[in-house]
């Protein structure tokens, strides 16, 4: 089986701080592998554990973005295909790459992404790759079960639970429930730098189809907390009596 | 001139989606039309309708509600899109964008048309900046609930659309029906949550009975409803759940991931009750007690049974 | 609590330039591991021994015993890299490290003096942590007097019989091979003794000030017959080789209360920005601000001199003396950071096992591997002999 996975190279939103404009302190944050991508490459590593075949994974970036690969080859991908992009693309251009490198990487069985990725969470890149594609897209998977030429996945939509199948190929998102993800060990992460990693540049990729209009970000600013941080730390009755009587005098309860 | 259609399969995002297209129909120079599949609904009908129909049902399947969002903007003037940001609708906004060669602004509220541009403002790094973004006209904007307020409409002309060759790619069945529906957590003005905090499901009654107590609703965090198990997903609250925006939001044994953050920063009131002095709630909190929730929980219930 | 700070990677960088990223790599996934496995059970292993058989499992996976070894399974990875590598998993849990730690001392004694056979058989087995090592050396009336050993390995046909007790022996009860130092006729032997040998037993844990985590008992032997295969090395050789093999572990000695300093400041740190008293921060109080000058100073420099004396080994030089100087540096300055920590917590420091076990824990190693006193005369030694 020709499995692929796409992860991005985000930056840790948990660490980031602004800085005295409130501006996000981006030069020099601290980046690693969008955290729920890493379900993804997990499942696909499972995939190809259980049935066998080879697994490829791709990211598009700008900066550092290759240590990302390094750790998906260190979970048990067998290649990676970087990306090389200067500038920010925005989703549909993001997609549209990766569609392409897919394309000449290809033909894969299974794609795989996960959710969302952890700084922004749109969750667009998947339909979009389908779309690109013209391959079926299931998306929000707990639960994936590859039978022959045929995809099953239990998904967690809004509100609800369905059970699904697709025929192969198909472009598939798993929710970070899907899968506990391996940390590789110190061995694996030395392996990891023998195995192939191919460095592709838009315009080897760029056809006819790529989109010429894309979004720009203007602004990013802090949001700002305007939250009163009363704590109470004394004997759980004068806590809880506290509580009600603020709740009380804000007139929510 | 441009049109502005929009679309959500949830009825009070579809209502919410109404009023942001009136924002800015103006500013766009053209018409507002929803864009209904398979049936017009009861609500929100509002306006003017596109209906589109196939041979088989198109709701619930994101490929078909592309392709008939795509068909619907396809007659009209370079439209603006609006779609309800659910999991369905970004799986819908997704396809359609590539599929009608629109950029995405996802997540966006504030919303401006002007010449020839969309903006608006989206949540970043899991909500903790702000960033303004711009997308060139057409282009479709995925809108999050709360964003807008829904206003009552009364149904205007319904255009039928038929489509011939709508073959779903993807077969599906329900596994299971939700316990209840969202919608009250959505319409809730108290929610009490429950996180990891707790040990076990039995205790969630403590939950229950709070929520009772107070006259209001109960949620969880995701943990409760997917690693666990506890609670169906209709419970989940936070960035990928249910948005809500209580009068009220009392976390308990929440842990306050940015993630779950997302999903109810914009309630008037939160408070919180966790073990840990530094878990991250407290600093998006209005009132936190730092104490054992097995302890807390029942004082809460014994003061409130007394009055 | 987050293990890998940028002070790592600036020893790193200065340490091991060429290899920066990828080795940053491999630190920041040790610990990662870490914070996940390791450091939430390590509060609970200060009451109880044996627990860290769990977080000795993650490490033993992880790779982290494979590290210094070229062959049978290691890493060739640099000995200031398995410095820093345990230098991290002090941090996340004191007597899981130390474990690891003697357990890899009897690895490297296998690996450098033992022979092919056992390097393929037990190194391997000990290296992936299929089994465990106790190095047996100490005994009731001889610590640092070791060669006034009264253990007795006495010829029988081709196999050693011996008798003898050993004490404040870690690992002992785990361990599935004790490294046991004993006298015969040629001198002093080290034999590998498998835990199932009849006539070998251990005592019941001894209560310690600190290391609770870790089991630490006395061994008998009594009448244990070891075949002449069970030899590491020559006969009478076997105190030479615990010389060398004791240079290496006294630098990861050393590095370990590296990282159990590191803990302790940090915690000491944040709580010191968070106390308020006299209408201000604790932080912003002169003496404080001396304390925290010197914690940091204290922990950088036995940091460096720990990496100093590793790059010293791994050039082949001489480096006996640099390794006793950073053991006895690190040693005494994590006993002393750590009491400054308790000191700035103050009565939540007495009273907090989370703050004053860091202090407990460091307390053991200004004794153990080399008594600070000891390594202070091999110190002395070697200079006075060199300047003739």
């Amino acid at each position: 089986m020709n499995i692929a996975v796409c992860v991005k190279h985000a930056i840790d939103e948990g660490e980031l701080r602004s800085d005295s404009s409130g501006r996000p302190q981006l030069q020099g944050a601290l980046a690693k592998m969008s955290t729920f991508d890493r379900n993804a490459v997990e499942e696909a590593v499972r995939a190809r554990e259980s049935k066998g075949g080879t697994v490829t994974v791709l990211s598009l970036g700008g900066q550092d973005w290759k240590k990302s690969l390094k750790e998906a080859l260190a979970m048990g991908c067998d290649r990676a295909i970087a990306i090389s992009s200067a500038g920010d693309l925005d989703t549909l251009a993001t997609s549209y790459y990766l569609s392409r490198a897919l394309q000449k990487g290809g033909p894969f069985d299974l794609i795989l992404v996960s959710e969302g990725a952890s700084d922004t969470y749109d969750g667009l890149v998947g339909p979009m790759l389908a779309e690109w594609l013209n391959l079926p897209f299931i998306g929000y998977a707990r639960k994936v079960e590859i039978g022959e030429g045929t995809v099953r996945a239990e998904v967690a939509l809004d509100e609800k639970a369905e059970v699904v199948d697709a025929a192969l190929p198909a472009v598939v998102s798993v929710v970070s429930e899907v899968n506990s993800p391996r940390y590789p060990t110190l061995l694996q992460i030395m392996q990891a730098s023998k195995k192939p990693m191919e460095e592709l540049a838009l315009d080897s990729l760029r056809d006819e189809r790529a989109p010429l209009a894309a979004v720009k970000v203007l602004e990013v600013t802090a949001q700002p907390v305007n939250r009163k941080r009363v704590i109470y730390e004394g004997a759980p009755e004068e806590s809880a009596q506290k509580l009600l009587d603020a709740l009380r005098k804000e007139g929510v309860i | 001139m441009t049109d502005v259609l929009t679309f959500s399969e949830n009825p009070q995002l579809a209502g919410e989606l109404a009023t942001a297209a009136d924002s800015i129909a103006a500013g766009a120079g053209g018409r507002v039309f929803a864009v209904e599949v398979d049936a017009v609904r009861e609500a929100p009908a509002h306006g003017s309708v596109l209906l589109v129909k196939a041979a088989r049902p198109i709701s619930g399947d994101s490929e078909l509600i592309a392709s008939a969002i795509s068909e619907a903007a396809r007659r009209r003037a370079s439209p603006i899109v609006l779609i309800g940001s659910t999991k369905l609708g970004r799986m819908v906004a997704g396809r359609l964008a590539v599929a009608s060669r629109m950029c995405v602004l996802a997540d966006v509220r504030d919303l401006k048309v002007d010449g020839v541009r969309l903006t608006g403002v989206r949540g970043v790094y899991a909500g903790k900046f702000n960033a303004k973004v711009e997308g060139p006209l057409p282009c479709v904007a995925l809108v999050p609930q709360g964003a807008y307020e829904a206003t009552a409409g009364s149904p205007g002309p319904v255009e039928e659309i038929t489509v011939e060759g709508f073959s779903p790619r993807v077969k599906r069945t329900e596994a299971r029906a939700p316990q209840r529906s969202a919608l009250d957590l959505r319409t809730a003005k108290i929610i009490v949550a429950a996180g990891r905090g707790f040990k076990t499901k039995e205790d969630l009654a403590l939950v229950e009975k709070l929520a009772k107590a107070l006259g209001g609703a109960m949620g969880a965090s995701r943990p409760l409803s997917s690693d666990l198990g506890w609670l169906g997903e209709e419970y989940h609250i936070g960035l990928t759940g249910v948005y809500v925006r209580p009068n009220l939001y009392l976390a308990i044994g929440i842990s306050g991931q940015l993630q779950h953050v997302a999903g109810i920063k914009d309630s008037k009131v939160i408070a919180a009750i966790n073990k840990d002095k530094q878990a991250p709630i407290f600093q998006v909190a209005d009132y936190g007690i730092v104490g054992d929730l097995y302890q807390v929980v029942p004082a809460l219930l014994k003061i409130l049974g007394s009055e | 609590m987050k293990l890998f700070h940028p002070e790592h990677r600036k020893a790193v960088e200065i340490f091991y330039e060429k290899e920066y990223e990828s080795y940053c790599a491999l630190l920041e996934s040790l610990s990662e591991t870490l914070e996940k496995d390791v450091v939430p059970l390590s509060a609970g292993f200060d009451s109880d021994a044996g627990g860290i058989a769990a977080a000795r499992k993650v490490l033993f996976e992880q790779g982290l015993c494979r590290m210094p070894f070229e062959f049978h399974g290691g890493l060739s990875l640099p000995f200031g890299m398995y410095c820093l590598g345990m230098e991290l998993a002090g941090a996340a849990d004191a007597p899981t490290a130390m474990s690891l730690a003697i357990h890899n001392t009897v690895a490297d004694g296998i690996f450098r003096f033992g022979s092919e056979s056992q390097r393929k058989g037990t190194f391997e087995d000990l290296v992936s942590g299929r089994k465990l090592a106790s190095f047996s050396l100490t005994e009731p009336s001889s610590g640092s007097d070791a060669r006034s050993m009264r253990t007795t390995a006495t010829r029988k046909g081709s196999d050693y019989v011996i008798d003898g007790t050993k004490t404040f022996i870690t690992n002992a009860g785990e361990a599935d091979v004790y490294f046991v130092l004993a006298r015969t006729e040629k001198g002093h032997t080290a034999f590998l003794v498998e835990s199932s040998t009849p006539g070998l037993s251990v005592g019941p844990d001894i209560p310690k000030l600190g290391m609770r985590g870790s089991r630490t008992a006395e061994v008998r032997l009594e009448g244990c017959r070891v075949a002449e295969e069970g030899i590491v090395g020559e006969d009478g050789r076997g105190f030479e080789y615990v010389k060398a093999m004791l240079n290496g572990s006294r630098i990861i000695m050393g590095s370990i209360c590296v990282g159990i300093a590191l803990t302790a400041y940090q915690k000491s740190l944040a709580y010191a920005k968070e106390r308020r008293l006299f209408d201000q921060k604790l932080s912003d109080m002169q003496m404080t601000r001396e304390k925290v000058a010197n914690m940091r100073s204290d922990i950088t420099s036995s940091r460096v001199m720990c990496l100093y004396a590793s790059r010293l080994k791994e050039s082949g030089a001489e480096y006996a003396s640099e390794a006793a100087q950073a053991k006895v540096l690190a040693t005494e300055m994590a006993a002393r950071v750590c009491d400054q920590a308790i000191q700035l917590f103050g009565g939540y420091g007495y009273t907090n096992s989370d703050v004053h076990r860091h202090w407990r824990d460091a307390r053991l190693l200004t004794i153990g591997e080399g008594a600070s006193e000891v390594l202070r005369m091999l110190i002395a030694g070697k200079e006075l002999a060199a300047s003739g």
